[in-house]
Formats: C-alpha cells, structure tokens, sequence
C-alpha cells in the first residue's frame, strides 16, 4: 500500500472526522486525496500533528479526529504518546504514514527503518495500538472507539499535488467546516 | 488548614480566567505549582492539561484553539527554548492565539547559572518572533495584566506573553 492509498482508503471512511494532516508528504497527499473542508494542513512545526489532534480532540468531544502523522514526525514528539496515554480521549486516532525514511527531505531512513516500533511505544504509553499493512486492515482499525495509534505501514509515493499555502485560509475553512466557534 | 495562596498566584488564576480561557496546558515549574494548586481548588471550570514539554503544549494549545477555545500555556521561561519552532511556524503563521504565562528563571534572584543565558534572552527572543510581552510588577496588578494580556492574544489572534518575574514569585 502506498501511502496517497492509505490516504485515500482513510479519506473514504472518515466521514465528517476532523484530520490534522503532518507537514510535507502526509499533507501534499491528503490535499490530493480529498480536499476537505474538515482537513487541517500544517506547513511547519514537525512533530506536533499529534499534538494538535490532541487539543481539538479535547475541545471537541462531539468530533472524531484523525491525526495523519508520519514515523520521522512522531519520533520528534514521543512524549505526545504519554499525554495522550494520559488523558485517553475516546474521539483521536493518529494514523502514522510509516514509511521507514524521511521522504519529505529526500528519503533518509528513519530508525522505523532499522526496527524502531513505534507501535509498541505507543502501548508502552498505555495507548492502544495496531500495525497495518492493507487498506482493509487500515479502514477497520481505524472504525475505533477511543484514543488508538494505527501504524500503516506504507511505500513511498511521489505527491502529484500541494495545499495551498494559504495559513490563514486552512485555518478559516477548517473552523467553519467544524461550526459554532469563532476564528 | 489551607496553606496561604500567594497573592500574585489569585491573580494569575483570576486573569487566566478574566480572559475567558478554560483550558490551561502547562508544564510545572516550582512558583507555577502555586497557580496550579489555586486553579484546581478554586476554578474547577478550568481543564488542565499537562504537557511532557513546551513546544508539545504549544501544539495542544493550538488544537484547543482550532476547536473553538482559548487556550492558556504555562511555562518556565528555560522552555521558551523549547517552543520557538511550534510559535514560528504553526501558531504565528495560522494567527493561534494563545495566552503564555511565563515564569521567570534567571532574573534578580537567580541561583543557578544554568538559567542565566535564556532568562536574559526571553525578551529579545519575544521581541525576535514580535510575541508582545508584558511583565508582572507586583501581586496587586497581576491579575489585570495578565488579563489584559489574554486579551490582546484572543482579540488579534496571535499568541501574547505575560511574564512572572522571580522577585514577583518568590519574593527575591
């Protein structure tokens, strides 16, 4: 599975979710999936996509987040595991792109490469976790009531497609879409 | 028997809260954990978060915000470091406001001289990525100022800074 058919398969399922897509890649390819109102593209701050997915899965427990984040951002943010291990809220799931490199910067391996697990560090941090390797594995793991990391595992694809990078506008279009706040 | 809550902690409590923030995320620091006592005992309105580090509350505080709230972030200034990459490119350029809360090391007071260096930064590095700061002078006027600087963060939408110098904090 690559991983713009990760995005896709989760795309399909996600419904009226909120996603926080990681900057680069995992952005580019949501953006070329499904340009949806309720996608949240970041440009910058790697690492945090788990993070933000965190705070607005607090803020709005009437929504489903879905964090598209990648193995070389996680691993910037480990901690982000034990805080959501902490709090546990039952609407996040961070679906991380695994592709074992850092494709964004030109494919340098990322310790997922040489066996890091970010699955099980993610149970270690009390989350629930799984690893998936299809999109059927990945669309069922991802049906999921309460706080979950999904490992997809996936192959790299070349994006075809960017967000624009209109900070402003992301940011108004997606809190319009998720409706009764103010920007 | 309650311990006595210093009175510049009531008024970091009260502002936070005059401000309209509910949502306070925060990494401990010694003084701050007089705030956060206060906020668990007297506002049990306010959630509290608690962060492995800063720049992770910094990406809480943004998310908070993209749902609707107003966030508050809590913070030793030695974790200003830590937080500059999430300020300069998520909460800056989306226009995040948050209200940041900072506790002063290696002001007047100082001991360690580990917390020199970035104590005499933060300013300058405020000033750097233009985060308005303002700083607490003394317990009676704390809670305006740091109302006052919520404020400024959720009505122009950036993050603003109101920093709680040692003198002020533990009395140096």
């Amino acid at each position: 599975m690559t991983r713009l058919e990760a995005t896709r398969a989760i795309c399909t399922v996600a419904g009226d979710a909120a996603i926080i897509a990681s900057l680069g890649h995992p952005a580019y390819d949501l953006f070329a999936a499904d340009d949806r109102p309720r996608n949240f593209y970041t440009w910058g701050s790697m690492g945090l996509a788990s993070s933000i997915g965190l705070g607005l899965a607090l803020a709005r427990p009437d929504v489903r987040v879905f964090v598209l984040d990648g193995d070389g951002s996680l691993l910037m943010n480990l901690g982000s595991l034990a805080t959501i291990g902490l709090l546990h809220p039952p609407n996040l799931v961070v679906i991380v792109m695994d592709n074992e490199e850092y494709a964004t910067t030109g494919g340098q391996p990322t310790p997922t490469a040489y066996g890091a697990d970010l699955d099980a560090a993610a149970r270690a941090m009390r989350v629930d976790a799984t690893t998936v390797r299809t999109e059927a594995e990945l669309t069922a793991a991802v049906a999921h009531q309460g706080s979950r990391v999904v490992v997809a595992k996936v192959t790299e694809s070349v994006p075809t497609a960017k967000p624009p990078l209109d900070y402003v506008g992301i940011r108004d279009r997606f809190m319009t879409a998720l409706g009764g706040v103010r920007g | 028997m309650t311990n006595p809550v210093p009175r510049w902690a009531a008024g970091v409590c009260q502002g936070v809260h005059g401000a309209g923030s509910r949502d306070v995320v925060y990494v401990p620091d010694n003084p701050l954990s007089h705030v956060l006592g206060q906020l668990r005992e007297r506002l049990p309105d306010v959630r509290l978060v608690l962060a492995t580090r800063e720049e992770e509350a910094f990406g809480i505080a943004a998310g908070l915000f993209l749902g609707g709230k107003r966030p508050t972030v809590l913070l030793q200034s030695s974790g200003l470091g830590n937080s500059l990459n999430a300020l300069t490119s998520l909460l800056i350029p989306y226009r995040i406001p948050v209200l940041v809360v900072v506790s002063m090391r290696g002001d007047l007071g100082e001991w360690n001289a580990a917390q020199m260096p970035m104590g005499r930064a933060v300013r300058s590095i405020l000033e750097a990525i233009e985060i308005p700061h303002v700083t607490v002078e003394s317990a009676e006027t704390t809670a305006e100022v740091v109302r006052v600087a919520g404020l400024r963060a959720f009505e122009t939408r950036l993050p603003a800074a109101c920093l709680l110098p040692r003198r002020l904090t533990t009395g140096a």
